[in-house]
């Protein structure tokens, strides 16, 4: 058969506390293509990280064709085997044209060849039968053009293993079955092209493998022919259910949040009541828009169309200070950038949201401030000697508290979840899932966006299921399954309604 | 129990971070006071702080711009344009002294919130918009002026820089004042805390639910009602006032509002750094006057401490960053 490009050993990778890849072991083979398929986190980037050399594994080896053991990689090694990756963005120079990019970083004689270039980006588009004017400025281009380029860039470059990350992710569908074309031609060419991808009807047309991962896992590797959704769907989420989640009471029937007919960028026609007492997780695999979602309701974004009620009044949220007003908070996604203060006090960062109802004529009551900081430092348990601690210097955990005890004090009863847990160690996540349930006990509403399947299922009273954009429905609590999930998560239900 | 604490967080770092400034200041004055024995008389002194009172009070407008994570190159030509509006309104119209100031007050004002105004409505960084009104500043000043000199301001007018209160000149009460006026807004107001925030991290700052944009428009407003009060002092000072004085003041006071520990990058800082920042670099420019120092020589000087006081507070920042990171 065909000859063996790639082979990974025993893959192992550690990060301090979490390991991202455990045992993987993978063969690439020339002139195929290799689909990787996993939920968010099963340790597909970092796989192709490591074949780049952008990152060292913790152990195991790599070989390439040539037959030496590699007990890691760097980026100019790695490109030597012929290994080039395509990252979801692109990595063009948008002002520069596109035989520049193609030829970008190589030398052809002392000075800027422009001739040459140009024959070069001819050769590339005549191999694949596309018409792209070489002197077109890239940023002109539309995606599926601008992917050609760097399919033709990685060409140029000889390649011999493409790795292609999420490439239809910006592409529309007539463009997907051209790149799908020319990845034909590159197969043709003995070029071994790695596939990532959560979209199951892609695989199903370009793919001559599929490698399915979980958890940092290694799973199975399956010929695409004599596979089908269904079992694929089972080798992603066989896994078992292991947090313990705190235990609540029914959520009222009241409704304190609806949303309208919501549409931004990146989502559209989104509609859905969270009530009173109640968690409403929000499921969707990478780009599927919750984050956009969540953004657009607290007014971070702005929304296209829709409306948002609270309390059953219509409610103007169109900036983060207008929905803190009306009772909606947020907990963003990246604590760091968005959600603290990092180089000021916990102090500081707990009255920020609420500085204003704690002043008279402008002055701030200190002495109040300090109540306030220290009453939610200490409900909340947030560890630090004192209130003067920089956020910066918390744990995770504790910072993620902070931002939880900014918007709490702020009086929000409904508060948006952005990935509530990410990057928190084990221990600190049972605090705030407990944290989460003590908010509802107490009449508030919780909006939760996370990728972590157990704390989709394990918080949840009902799930708001997302897909490119799209409502997919929403799933009541005896309803939830990981599989039903991932399932609407990946589009599959709706295709199988229209078919 | 709090002060054991902080006996016990004591670090040398911290130490040196918060007060660099002053031991400098101190190593200065003493350097050029065993340089020459003049520097160190009373009058010399007296001089250097009745020549500084505007450069401080500018430093106290431009330091609001600062701690929101800017800068205002603007406030030379802001400084310009006030200086001969209101030199025109008393000399030629005839105005009473507080009409006059109270136009040229608006004025100040007026120019921060188009500063402003533009930057957050056509969202362009705030710094290249001041750029581009210097300009405007620069044309709008000569057509006031219409190329003229104008002197002979009131006495009344004048009473800024000859008069004194308690034995201070009024100038310098003034600066005073100013600087406890901003002291008291950054640190019992939740406008000032708002202020430093968005200097911090302006998108957390927002998300918090801060109207960073009108924040960002209110700072250029102060900065211009600031920047008036300080020309008001600069002209009555100067007895005279044509539109070329005033630029170059910007660099200056910005120069010792960063010296001082102002950050325009991190929304930190203190006003009682500030000072020291002003009074560093007066000290310096009145040591290298005393030694008789080429006016140009002195140019090249302040420029190299210009770099020099960016290049330590971007150090600093960057230490601090990679502690917290």
């Amino acid at each position: 058969m065909s000859e063996k490009v790639l082979s990974l050993k025993n893959i192992k990778k550690e990060y301090p506390g979490v390991v991202a890849l455990k045992d993987v072991s993978l063969d690439i083979y020339a002139g195929e293509v290799h689909a990787l398929l996993g939920e968010n986190g099963a340790g597909k980037s970092t796989l192709i990280k490591i074949i780049a050399g952008a990152i060292q594994p913790s152990a195991g080896s790599i070989v390439f064709s040539d037959g030496v053991v590699h007990q890691s990689m760097t980026p100019q090694k790695a490109k030597e085997y012929g290994v080039e990756v395509i990252y979801q963005e692109f990595n063009l120079v948008g002002c520069l044209s596109v035989a520049e990019n193609i030829c970008f970083g190589e030398k052809h004689g002392k000075f800027v060849n422009r001739r040459y270039m140009k024959k070069v980006a001819r050769e590339a588009f005549d191999l694949f039968g596309v018409d792209i004017d070489p002197s077109a400025a890239v940023y002109e281009l539309p995606a599926s053009k601008q992917q050609i380029v760097e399919i033709s860039k990685a060409i140029f470059r000889n390649v011999k293993i493409l790795i292609m990350d999420e490439p239809s992710a910006a592409l529309s569908v007539a463009e997907v079955e051209k790149m799908f074309q020319v990845i034909r031609k590159l197969k043709e060419r003995g070029v071994a092209i790695i596939y990532i991808t959560h979209r199951m009807d892609e695989l199903f047309e370009i793919s001559d493998k599929v490698t399915v991962m979980r958890d940092g896992e290694y799973i199975t590797t399956v010929q695409t022919k004599e596979t089908n959704r269904q079992e694929l769907v089972n080798y992603m989420v066989g896994r078992e259910l292991k947090e313990t989640f705190p235990v609540r009471p029914q959520p009222s029937d009241e409704v304190v949040l609806k949303v309208k007919d919501l549409s931004g960028n990146g989502f559209r026609d989104i509609s859905f009541e969270l009530r009173k007492g109640e968690i409403l997780g929000v499921a969707g695999l990478v780009g599927a828009g919750r984050t956009e979602m969540a953004r657009a309701i607290y007014g971070a974004d702005k929304k296209h169309a829709g409306r948002v009620y609270v309390n059953g009044r219509l409610a103007n949220t169109s900036s983060p200070a207008k929905s803190i007003r009306n009772g909606i908070g947020m907990i963003p996604e990246d604590r760091k950038q968005h959600g603290c203060l990092l180089t000021r006090s916990i102090l500081t960062n707990i009255s920020l949201s609420s500085l204003k109802q704690i002043s008279k004529l402008g002055f701030i009551n200190k002495k109040k401030e300090r109540e306030l900081a220290q009453a939610y430092k200490d409900e909340l348990m947030i560890k630090a000697p004192n209130l003067e601690q920089l956020v910066g210097n918390l744990s995770g955990g504790n910072q993620q508290k902070v931002v939880i005890a900014k918007t709490l004090a702020a009086n929000c009863n409904v508060i948006i979840f952005d990935e509530p847990t990410r990057g928190i160690d084990v221990g600190a996540k049972q605090e705030i899932y407990k944290l989460m349930a003590k908010i509802v006990s107490e009449g508030n509403a919780i909006l939760m966006i996370t990728s972590e399947m157990e704390e989709l299922i394990g918080m949840s009273d009902r799930i708001l299921v997302l897909h490119e954009g799209k409502s997919q429905g929403i799933l009541e609590k005896h309803e939830f399954s990981q599989s039903r999930i991932l399932e609407m998560a990946s589009g599959i239900s709706i295709e199988k309604q229209g078919a | 129990m709090k002060s054991r604490l902080n006996l016990k967080s004591f670090n040398y770092d911290k130490f040196i971070r918060e007060y660099a400034m002053l031991l400098i200041f101190i190593v200065i004055v003493i350097f050029f006071g065993l340089m020459n024995p003049k520097f160190l008389s009373w009058m010399n002194i007296s001089n250097i702080i009745v020549q500084n009172s505007y450069i401080l009070v500018v430093a106290v407008g431009i330091s609001f711009v600062m701690m929101s994570g800017s800068l205002d190159l603007s406030v030379g030509q802001q400084i310009s344009v006030i200086g001969v509006l209101t030199a025109v309104m008393m000399t030629v119209y005839e105005m009473p002294v507080w009409l006059a100031m109270a136009i040229g007050i608006l004025a100040g004002i007026a120019m921060g919130f188009f500063n402003g105004g533009v930057a957050v409505r056509l969202k362009i960084e705030p710094l290249v918009v001041t750029i581009a009104t210097s300009i405007v500043f620069k044309g709008v000043s000569n057509i006031i002026s219409g190329g003229m000199s104008y002197n002979n301001f009131p006495a009344s007018f004048r009473y800024i820089t000859t008069g004194k209160i308690l034995g201070l000149p009024v100038d310098v009460w003034i600066a005073i004042v100013s600087v406890l006026i901003a002291s008291i807004i950054y640190n019992f107001t939740y406008f000032g805390r708002y202020i430093k925030a968005m200097g911090g991290n302006i998108e957390a700052t927002r998300l918090a639910g801060v109207n960073v944009n009108a924040l960002r428009i209110a700072t250029f407003c102060i900065s211009g009602f600031f920047v008036a009060i300080a020309s008001f002092i600069y002209i009555s000072k100067l007895a005279t006032m044509n539109s070329s004085y005033g630029p170059g003041i910007e660099m200056t006071a910005m120069t010792a509002a960063i010296l001082g520990g102002i950050s325009f990058n991190s929304g930190e800082g203190k006003m009682w750094g500030l000072v020291v920042g002003v009074f560093t670099l007066a000290i310096i420019e009145n040591g290298m006057q005393l030694a008789e120092w080429n006016q140009y020589i002195q140019y090249v000087v302040k420029g190299l401490i210009l770099i020099l006081a960016i290049g330590f507070d971007i150090h600093q920042r960057s230490q601090r960053a990679k502690k917290l990171s």
